[in-house]
């Protein structure tokens, strides 16, 4: 269905967007290398994102100076590469934090009258699968 | 641990490939991202023990040409996210210089762009208010040698003036051009080289 297939590449703008402020706030509480970094944030978010994906965005938010990095020898044999947040980075994400929840609330005024429609499809659907 | 010979042959020859790609950008960040991405295959293989794993971990990452275009694309989005204002400009060089030497080149170069630039430019307006003070000109002293001399006085002019009114379209042209340049020379080398705060 080509509505379905708009849905879901809307979805991935959405993640798109949002995946610079996801790995900020993954870094909010210390240090993280790359997969540490993944892993997070499947588990906290359901945000699945492929690594190919995530290693250049992390370099790109090295070069702007948002993360700072450092080779960290491991058990494992190979030295880690960490992240972890400068001064700027933690600025920047508090700005977009704030932002995000403002557009969040805006939007939830918007779709706010379509809750009940959505709302009620899922109980038709839960209805059908007890049966 | 990765026991299997072959796995680190086809670990070596997807690097090999990255590092191949990568050569747009600067070594030292070359470098790094490969032995990342070395530490995180390690790693991720090392993780689930499954027969395919280093194969699977190298499926995800993508191939090689398409793993350096995602780089050399978010490389390309921070060069457009920078700033264009000369005075963040000068200030980043500033920050630049106090760092590398290549930094203080840079931003000497720009100070005596722009400070030249600012000169003709001066020249050809003085041109206007004060012309017979203003000018090229051409001294011949007594021995026989010569010198000439761009500037302005309050008294008019010694020597053989060789512009004329031409120092005006030439000194606004050139200073506004130099001027021009000498944004555009701090910002590409900013963008190409410069890495705030790079190395924690």
């Amino acid at each position: 269905m080509p509505t379905q297939d708009n849905a879901e590449k809307w979805e991935v703008q959405l993640r798109k967007g949002s995946l610079e402020l996801a790995i900020l706030a993954s870094l909010w509480e210390g240090r993280l290398y790359g997969l540490e970094i993944l892993r997070h944030l499947e588990s906290d978010s359901e945000l699945t994102v492929s690594e190919g994906t995530a290693y250049p965005l992390l370099n790109r938010l090295r070069t702007l100076g948002l993360v700072e990095t450092e080779w960290v020898e491991s058990d494992s044999g190979h030295p880690r590469k960490y992240y972890r947040l400068t001064e700027a980075g933690r600025q920047r994400a508090l700005e977009m934090t704030r932002i995000w929840d403002r557009f969040a609330a805006s939007m939830g005024g918007l779709l706010a009258p379509l809750k009940p429609e959505i709302a009620s499809a899922l109980g038709h659907e839960t209805k059908k699968e007890e049966r | 641990m990765i026991a299997s010979a072959e796995d680190r042959k086809s670990i070596d020859a997807y690097l090999a490939a990255l590092r191949r790609q990568l050569r747009d950008l600067l070594d030292e960040d070359a470098k790094d991202i490969v032995e990342e991405i070395r530490a995180h295959i390690l790693d991720k293989s090392s993780a689930d023990r499954s027969a395919d794993t280093v194969a699977a971990t190298l499926a995800a990452l993508g191939t090689p040409e398409e793993l350096a275009t995602r780089y050399r694309t978010e490389e390309l989005l921070r060069r457009a996210q920078m700033s264009r204002s000369p005075v963040v400009i000068m200030r980043n060089l500033l920050r630049w210089g106090a760092l590398t030497l290549a930094g203080v080149s840079v931003f000497l170069i720009s100070v005596a762009g722009y400070c030249l630039g600012g000169f003709l430019f001066l020249i050809a307006t003085l041109k206007v208010i004060w012309p017979r003070g203003t000018g090229l000109s051409k001294t011949v002293n007594a021995d026989g040698s010569w010198g000439l001399g761009l500037g302005f006085s309050n008294q008019p002019m010694t020597g053989h003036e060789l512009l004329g009114w031409w120092l005006l379209p030439i000194g606004f042209v050139f200073g506004t051009g130099l001027i021009f340049l000498t944004f555009r020379f701090g910002l590409w080398s900013l963008r190409k080289f410069w890495r705030p705060r790079a190395w924690g």
